[in-house]
Order: structure tokens, then C-alpha cells, then sequence
């Protein structure tokens, strides 16, 4: 059996709404087939006030064995470093934050704001939010840089906004049975098994973008979203369109253009007005090119597909 | 059709187009509107092609000046958009390789101009 914790900080609640729609394994899997025992959940504890505090110092004293310790949000530094505009349980969310990640085998972020911050810590970043172990781009987070668990893994960062519920199960699930040693984690602590391909892999408009024909307007159903509306599916590592949402679809495949939520300069530009859901440029060439590809690739890229693109990649093929 | 034209209500010019082509830019077909542009700027129509629009928030801009104009208003489209018939800057930029450009249909895609286009034609609102 393991014991999982699981606390909330500069958050929507977001992740653990995601958490709870997970079907492989569902919520009640982990605990029913995989032998996790939820201590405390912001949504499923029971307890309240002085019983929740008290399972926390349980854990860190070691009377509870902390196996898992699940943090979703950021971790809130304000005002003048102190922590006090989130506190929990009679103190700072960030005093509990530093003493049970230090008492737990492993720690796992959910979500963007507990992986680097996510929408709280969006500039001028007033809760000075940081994530656990990155702010942005930058390493070092609330638990510092070199920060790592029991067991000797730094934070397990599942970022999204929100994480797809599977991943979230699926990593538990992976911890909880023994098998953290087989997880390999990118330069941002993601578990590459979701995180090395793209949002774009398996996007059913990948024709579209290869014959260079844009959607410009919400609703198309023709074209490619990442010309003019601003997806940033092919410069976002994530399985979106390989583990679907809901089972059945995606953001890209519903029209909807990827925000890029699972890397860490979410929400990009700053949410500066006209950022969102526009492509940006530079003398009409995007200022984000598909990971991998230059400028110049991209332009005779674009000249050759336009030439060679077929008349049906301009109709709506996805006849009702 | 050059000059005189200015300062003509956008119903005043949909009945000029309707004098000399027997419909408007808004009914014509495909053809007819080529044509239209075609004499239009060998006519001598001088269209606001600098400055190309460096940021998006410079290109939101011209499509905000775009977004207003009913589609009889085919001088005003041309004009604000910088169109040229040929290609443009010391790239050679062109229709052909602009993401807006359905090289079957020979048409201008983005929604705020909707017009048919030559592939070797170009405007200040070209994107790859």
C-alpha cells in the first residue's frame, strides 16, 4: 500500500476536477486495484481543520509513512516572501509544502502552476507564485534546483492546464506499484513517455498543415490552425492527440488551436493582447517555427507544398 | 475607372461596377471580380502597399480598417490592403506562397478580403 497526499495551492482546482474524470485507471482504481491509500484530498478528504493538520504532521514526523505527495498549484510567496496569502491549516501553504516534500519518497506537480508556475505567476507574477521546482523556464522553483525526494527523483512534473487525467493515474499508478526506476524524465522533469512527441502527432488536421492550407476563422473545419490562429501544436510535447481527452477528442481535432499548456512559458506571451489565438510574426514569417525547422527550411518548405497541394486539402472533407 | 473615384459612396460605386460590368463586386463571379481588380489597378488605382505590417498588432490593425467594409467596397479592400499584380519586396513575395492563398481556387481566404487572386499578385497582409 502506498500513501498518497495530496494538498492544493495557487490553483482552480482544475487538476483535481481532471483527476477525478480519469478512466485508465479511474480514481477509485487507485485505490480499489492499486493499493493507494489517499490520506487527505482537497475534494475526497473527509477530515477537517485540526484532523487534516494533524494527518500533515503525522507525515512529517514519519508517523504516517509519506509514500506520495501529490501539489497541485503554485506555491505562493507573498507578501515580501512570507507566504501568508495562501495559508493553510494555521500557517504558510509554502512551511507545509518545504516540510512534507522533504518527508515524502516521492513528489509528484500537477499541473502548470505546481510544474513552473503556470497562470499565477504570469508576469508582473503579484502572488510571487512559483512552481515546486521551476518558475518558467528557470530551475530552481520553491524546493530549489537540486532539490530531490527520498527516493532520490526530483519532482515528477505532470504540467497541463489541465494535466490529462491519465497521466496523472497512470503516474501514480507507476510510483505507487514500484515502478518509478522505469520513468525517464526530460530536461523539465516530465515523464517522457507523455512528453516527447507533439500535441500536432496524430492531429487529424496534419494534412492541412503539410499541404500549408490555414484555417482563418473559428468553426472551419478545413485548414490547418497553426498559420493564423495561433496552435502551437508543433512546438508543444505533449500526447493530446495520442491519449485523447474525454476518449474521444482533442482540442485541435474540435477546432480549437493548442495553448501550448504543457510547456513551461505558458501562458505565452504574457496573454499581451493579440497573443492569443493569433499566430505571431515577424514580416509575415511566424516568430515560432515547428520545433526543428528554420526560416529558410520553412519558406521552401511552404513554396513547395503550396505547389504540390491537392484540390480536396481546400474543401471540408469531414462531410456530415 | 481611376481617380474619379474617390470620394464615391460605396453605393455610388457598386452602380458604377454595375454600369460598366452588369453586377457588383458583390454578386460577380469568380472572373468578373478578377477582372474588376485587374482594370481597377492598370487603371491606375495606387494602393496603400507601405508599410508592410511588421507586428500582428499592426496587422490587426488593417484587418480592424478591413473588418468594417461591405463587399460592394472593392476599391477600399484593394486600396487599405496594398494590393499589387505582381510580386512584391526583394523576396519576390507573392500570392503563390502566402498561407491565405487557395492555390485551386485561385482565392484570397482570409475572411476580410475574400476576393480571387493571381498567384503571382501580392499584398501587404501576406503571411507563410
Amino acid at each position: 500500500m502506498a500513501n498518497l497526499l495530496w494538498l492544493q495551492g495557487g490553483a482552480c482546482s482544475g487538476n483535481t476536477m481532471s483527476f477525478l474524470n480519469a478512466e485508465e485507471p479511474s480514481a477509485c482504481d487507485l485505490v480499489t486495484d492499486f493499493g493507494i491509500n489517499v490520506l487527505w484530498q482537497p475534494s475526497l478528504g473527509l477530515e477537517l481543520g485540526d484532523d487534516v493538520k494533524a494527518i500533515l504532521q503525522k507525515c512529517i514526523s514519519g508517523e504516517i509513512q509519506l509514500d506520495i505527495f501529490v501539489f497541485e498549484g503554485t506555491v505562493i510567496d507573498a507578501p515580501n516572501g512570507t507566504g501568508e496569502w495562501n495559508r493553510f491549516c494555521g500557517r504558510p501553504m509554502k512551511e507545509w509544502v518545504k516540510e512534507l516534500t522533504a518527508a515524502a519518497q516521492f513528489v509528484v506537480a500537477i499541473g502548470d502552476c505546481a510544474t513552473w508556475g503556470g497562470i499565477p505567476a504570469t508576469a508582473p507574477n503579484p502572488s510571487d507564485s512559483k512552481g515546486l521546482q521551476f518558475l518558467k523556464r528557470e530551475k530552481g522553483g520553491a524546493l530549489g534546483a537540486n532539490f530531490t525526494s527520498k527516493a532520490g527523483l526530483p519532482v515528477i512534473n505532470i504540467p497541463g492546464c489541465p494535466a490529462h487525467p491519465d497521466w496523472v493515474t497512470q503516474i501514480l499508478v507507476a510510483v505507487a506499484t514500484g515502478r518509478a526506476g522505469d520513468l525517464t524524465l526530460d530536461e523539465f522533469q516530465r515523464p517522457k513517455t507523455f512528453f516527447s512527441s507533439f500535441t500536432q502527432t496524430g492531429c487529424t488536421r496534419n494534412m492541412h498543415f503539410a499541404y500549408k492550407v490555414s484555417s482563418t476563422a473559428f468553426g472551419q473545419r478545413k485548414g490547418c490552425l497553426f498559420y493564423d490562429l495561433g496552435c502551437r501544436g508543433p512546438m508543444t510535447h505533449s500526447p493530446c492527440n495520442r491519449i485523447l481527452w474525454n476518449r474521444v477528442s482533442s482540442k485541435t481535432r474540435a477546432g480549437m488551436p493548442c495553448l501550448g499548456c504543457t510547456e513551461p512559458e505558458f501562458p505565452f506571451f504574457d496573454l499581451a493582447p493579440g497573443t492569443v489565438f493569433k499566430t505571431q510574426t515577424v514580416m509575415g514569417v511566424p516568430k515560432d517555427l515547428p520545433e526543428g525547422v528554420d526560416k529558410k527550411g520553412y519558406v521552401k518548405l511552404t513554396a513547395a507544398a503550396k505547389g504540390a497541394a491537392p484540390a480536396w486539402a481546400e474543401e471540408d472533407i469531414f462531410v456530415v | 475607372m481611376d481617380s474619379r473615384v474617390e470620394g464615391l459612396s460605396v453605393a455610388a460605386e457598386a452602380e458604377m461596377y454595375r454600369k460598366r460590368y452588369g453586377t457588383t463586386p458583390a454578386e460577380a463571379d469568380h472572373s468578373t471580380l478578377i477582372r474588376m481588380i485587374e482594370d481597377l489597378l492598370n487603371e491606375g488605382l495606387e494602393t496603400q502597399v507601405d508599410p508592410f505590417p511588421e507586428t500582428d498588432r499592426e496587422f490587426s490593425a488593417i484587418l480592424d480598417e478591413l473588418r468594417g467594409l461591405p463587399a460592394d467596397a472593392l476599391r477600399e479592400k484593394l486600396v487599405i490592403s496594398g494590393w499589387l499584380l505582381k510580386p512584391h519586396g526583394p523576396d519576390e513575395m507573392r500570392c503563390q506562397e502566402c498561407m491565405y492563398f487557395l492555390v485551386h481556387r485561385r482565392w484570397c481566404d482570409l475572411p476580410e478580403l475574400n476576393l480571387p487572386a493571381e498567384p503571382e499578385w501580392w499584398c501587404r497582409l501576406w503571411r507563410i
